[in-house]
């Protein structure tokens, strides 16, 4: 009996020490998001040419990390969950890549990042003789 | 505290305690191919359009976007902190509240939101024949800009119902209201929160430098 009151007592200690611990990461999470948030804005007033968009992207990268792996508790999921989180992020990428291997590479609308000579043999076939 | 611990509490006969969890992240997964459809148009116009990008990004309003920004991320620390509150047996109580907070910042963005649909409606940024911008590509920019985060918003109202039912639920002590599902709800109220993350610097930060 006073075994299992112990053990009563030891949860209760566990569990409010885990509040604890999860408000505070909480906090500094939350802290760091609204932080790296005003750090994304601010590079956008910066000329920086193509890294706007890439420090943009970063900065999002790394607070929708934190969400994941803080909010969402994926420190703490098992392989399955992981695996299933991975997954989707894993076939989105594949459908950038393949479409984007598509787009980047047409000659008949070509986007400005394409190259030159990549556009060469397309205005050489179209000219007469 | 680990959310095992969560997962300990009375669950149904014979159902693992992660199948919630597990399924909300395959459901979460489909959901993020369904926005990443969008995000590929996206970046196929930002590529082969850029004038036109960087013109219609520029007549966002950043401020709004700014503040709409710190309020869902805002709202994911709050319903969190409802998740944390429930493994605690003395937090309890806060769970129904903090899952309220979140709600109502919820619709705190979708007021936001709304009042600036209504600012572009009125200055002819809405793709049509009275369409105000000049430059190629600003009409797909912000055909895409409803289109976004019009969707973005419908999940919005998905998750806010499910958020104001479950702290209905729990200040009334309803069976149905159980950790499991204010974990899957909290969930999916965070990955609406990943696809904000990433709509607000390409919707309404490109080009600001300008």
């Amino acid at each position: 009996m006073a075994d299992e009151r112990l053990d009563e007592a030891g949860f209760a200690r566990a569990a409010r020490a885990g509040f604890a611990r999860e408000r505070r990461t909480i906090g500094f999470a939350w802290i760091a998001l609204l932080v790296l948030m005003l750090a994304s804005l601010g590079s956008a007033y910066l000329k920086l040419g193509p890294w706007n968009m890439a420090a943009g992207l970063v900065i999002a990268g790394i607070k929708a990390a934190i969400v994941a792996w803080l909010f969402m508790r994926l420190r703490d999921a098992g392989t399955l969950i992981r695996l299933a989180a991975v997954a989707g992020l894993g076939a989105w990428c594949l459908l950038v890549a393949l479409g984007g291997i598509d787009y980047a590479t047409r000659t008949q609308t070509p986007s400005p990042v394409q190259r030159p000579q990549q556009l060469l043999p397309a205005q050489a076939a179209s000219e007469p003789g | 505290m680990t959310a095992t611990t969560l997962t300990d509490a009375p669950t149904e006969p014979g159902l693992d305690p992660d199948a919630g969890k597990l399924g909300m992240w395959v459901f979460l997964a489909s959901e993020l191919l369904f926005f990443g459809g969008l995000f590929a148009a996206y970046l196929y116009g930002r590529s082969h359009l850029p004038a036109g990008w960087a013109e219609g990004s520029r007549h966002t309003d950043v401020l709004l976007g700014t503040v709409n920004t710190a309020v869902l991320l805002t709202s994911s620390a709050a319903v969190a902190l409802a998740v944390a509150c429930e493994e605690e047996p003395r937090r309890r109580r806060w769970t129904a509240r903090l899952l309220a907070l979140t709600a109502a910042l919820g619709v705190a963005f979708l007021v936001l939101k709304g009042l600036e649909w209504h600012a572009e409606w009125r200055e002819h940024l809405v793709p049509g024949p009275a369409f105000a911008l000049h430059v190629a590509g600003a009409q797909q920019f912000f055909a895409l800009y409803f289109v976004m985060t019009g969707l973005h918003g419908v999940h919005m109202v998905g998750g806010i119902a499910a958020l104001a039912l479950l702290a209905r639920g729990r200040s009334h002590r309803r069976a149905w209201a159980s950790a499991r599902h204010v974990e899957a709800a909290a969930l999916y109220w965070h990955f609406v929160d990943v696809v904000w993350i990433f709509l607000y610097p390409l919707l309404y930060l490109v080009s600001r430098h300008g």
